[in-house]
């Protein structure tokens, strides 16, 4: 502060002390108002608890079916994900565009009806141009979406956009929708990185905490790779994060909870040989989670669907090989990851149709609350199949 | 309806474009008429959207919202190109300079996932953090660095207010810009050939 030359310098020199000592009061004043936002924010709560699927009705016969999304403007089509909406019925989302990375990339979505056992004609959802518009940031390609569902019944459809450079400039937008996903709000940003908020990307299903806030997996892909689980409050503002490892070779995290405190995370291997599926566990409602350990079942860096059945049976479904993404298989376990054992190939039996691109991957997968296991995938880079089953066909699977 | 973590992002974005512009044309060479007219044109070309976004939109794709330190010394750099003076004095520039570079190096090798620790992951809500904050102004204002006490009680206001989309206080402290910006002005100044040619031109007008 400029100290006077001349004259009045007594009455200055009191100004000059009356800023200061003001200066340190607004200091005192808005540190107090940090540590209040601290103090009062509510502790962390548990995972809520999965909503129990009506058990299997008795006497149905065991069933497995699939059928391909449609896909009429015959564009390269990846990852999906779907929630259960109203009436038993899905709501899928996946990426669709000339290729994966291209401009024209938009995100699509479709409903399945249970009763009709078909899904209704696409529409797009998001596009780049309708993105960028809305988040006021130039958007250069949209990537993988993920959807769940929050206490309220809203639906949280989360999508990765990138402004510059390749996925890892990547940074994840959320939408919300109060009507089963026929209407949305605009999208708007997470943050999420100190790094200009890029590199941050979203695959895993959101999850739930039993005070309302939603769990979001997600992972870092620029420079390291590895998973994080976000905390988001109720209007998709991060709150906290929690790291679920660390490194360079894991990616892709879905996460499983099995009571309040007790959860498993699978994550994708991008490492060193022995390429094998990544877990990880926390047993404080993800305030903690272990070191990545690998389990028996291959991984050829390629992303994992997981869920728990109303059963307590542990559902995993993975590329069954170490190198390539050909064989698409489902593993079972009863003791919650610790063993497992290969109930079914989706993909790969010889004799089987092959797509053009030998390519099956990405999958998603969930048990209704009809207790039917929904699995959808990127078949061949052209297609999303989807494939249900009921626990009946599972038991005979054994 | 644009929200009002847009518009103060755009802001940010639009204040810190007219910054580099105006430092790289170095506007203060001009009349005051003419540096009347590089504000309004800047303005309408900076705001005004062009398709669907205007040019702060596009920055802001790139470098997200600017936290509050970059914004003071953009906007510091504005004035220093509009009026000729510079309001902010050698030595509290590199105190900030230097507290900025030293939480950088804490941050963001630890951010990229060098270990578990995850020192952006306190930004949410750390006792620690903000203590050690507290200590840090409190040092600053004993030592007469008010640009560092200015900084930090800005950026807490926006944080409290949720100036912007973040919920974590590193983004309204520090961001890539300005660490990068304050490594270049340390290690310049350790060569001696951007800091004592600064130093003699630039009268300390805070003390």
């Amino acid at each position: 502060m400029a100290v006077p030359s001349t004259g009045d310098s007594d009455e200055a020199a009191v100004a000059v002390g009356w800023q200061r000592w003001a200066l340190l009061a607004a200091v005192m004043a808005v540190f107090g108002g940090l540590y209040l936002r601290i103090f009062t924010a509510p502790p962390p709560a548990g995972f809520a608890s999965p909503k129990a699927a009506a058990p299997a009705m008795s006497g149905a016969g065991p069933f497995y079916r699939s059928q391909f999304l449609p896909n009429s403007t015959e564009q390269s089509v990846h990852s999906a994900t779907a929630a259960e909406i109203s009436g038993g019925r899905l709501r899928a989302f996946w990426y669709g565009g000339s290729r994966e990375g291209a401009s024209d990339v938009a995100i699509y979505t479709s409903v399945f009806s249970p009763l009709e056992r078909m899904w209704g004609p696409e529409r797009v959802l998001v596009t780049r141009e309708s993105a960028q518009r809305h988040l006021q940031r130039y958007v250069r390609k949209l990537g993988n979406p993920a959807v769940g569902r929050d206490r309220s019944g809203r639906l949280w459809l989360f999508f990765v956009s990138v402004s510059v450079g390749g996925w890892a400039g990547s940074a994840i937008n959320l939408m919300i929708s109060e009507d089963e996903g026929e209407t949305w709000t605009a999208p708007r940003r997470l943050v999420t990185s100190p790094f200009f908020n890029i590199s941050t990307l979203v695959r895993g299903s959101p999850l739930q905490f039993a005070d309302g806030t939603i769990g979001l997996p997600v992972y870092h892909e620029m420079a390291g790779k590895f998973g994080e689980l976000l905390r988001l409050d109720g209007e998709g503002h991060a709150i906290r994060k929690t790291r679920l490892s660390w490194g360079q070779s894991s990616l892709q995290p879905v996460i499983v909870p099995r009571s309040e405190t007790e959860a498993v995370g699978f994550m994708r291997y991008a490492g060193d040989p022995p390429n094998r599926i990544l877990m990880v566990r926390t047993s404080d409602a993800g305030a903690h989670w272990s070191a990545p350990v690998k389990i028996e079942l291959p991984n050829p860096n390629a992303a994992i669907g997981s869920v728990l059945l109303a059963d307590g049976s542990l559902l995993l479904v993975f590329n069954n090989a170490p190198e390539n993404r050909e064989d698409l298989s489902l593993a079972i376990s009863k003791d919650f990851g610790n063993t497992w054992r290969i109930a079914h190939r989706f993909e790969g039996d010889p004799g089987s149709p092959r797509a053009q691109v030998s390519e099956y991957s990405y999958p998603w997968i969930m048990q209704d609350q009809a207790a039917d296991i929904h699995v959808l995938y990127t078949w061949g880079r052209s297609r999303i199949k989807h494939v249900q089953f009921n626990p009946a066909w599972l038991e005979e699977k054994r | 309806m644009i929200s009002a973590n847009v518009v103060f992002g755009l802001f940010g974005c639009g204040l810190l474009s007219f910054a580099a512009v105006a430092t790289v044309f170095r506007l203060r060479r001009f009349s005051a008429g003419a540096r009347v007219a590089a504000v309004l044109a800047a303005a309408a070309a900076l705001f005004v959207p062009f398709g669907d976004l205007s040019v702060a939109a596009y920055v802001r794709g790139v470098t997200g919202d600017p936290s509050i330190s970059t914004l003071v010394l953009a906007g510091a750099a504005c004035i220093a190109q509009l009026t000729g003076r510079r309001p902010v004095g050698q030595r509290d520039l590199r105190a900030l300079v230097w507290l900025v570079a030293a939480a950088a190096v804490f941050l963001y090798p630890f951010a990229l996932g060098l270990t578990p620790f995850d020192p952006y992951a306190l930004g949410y809500g750390s006792v620690g953090l903000v203590t050690a904050l507290l200590l840090v102004t409190l040092a600053a204002w004993y030592a007469r660095l008010n640009l560092i006490v200015l900084v930090v009680i800005a950026a807490a206001l926006a944080y409290l207010a949720g100036a912007y989309e973040s919920r974590n206080l590193w983004d309204y402290l520090i961001d890539p810009l300005v660490s990068m910006y304050a490594l270049v002005w340390l290690l310049a100044g350790l060569r001696g050939r951007i800091g004592l040619p600064l130093a003699r031109r630039v009268p300390p007008s805070v003390s």
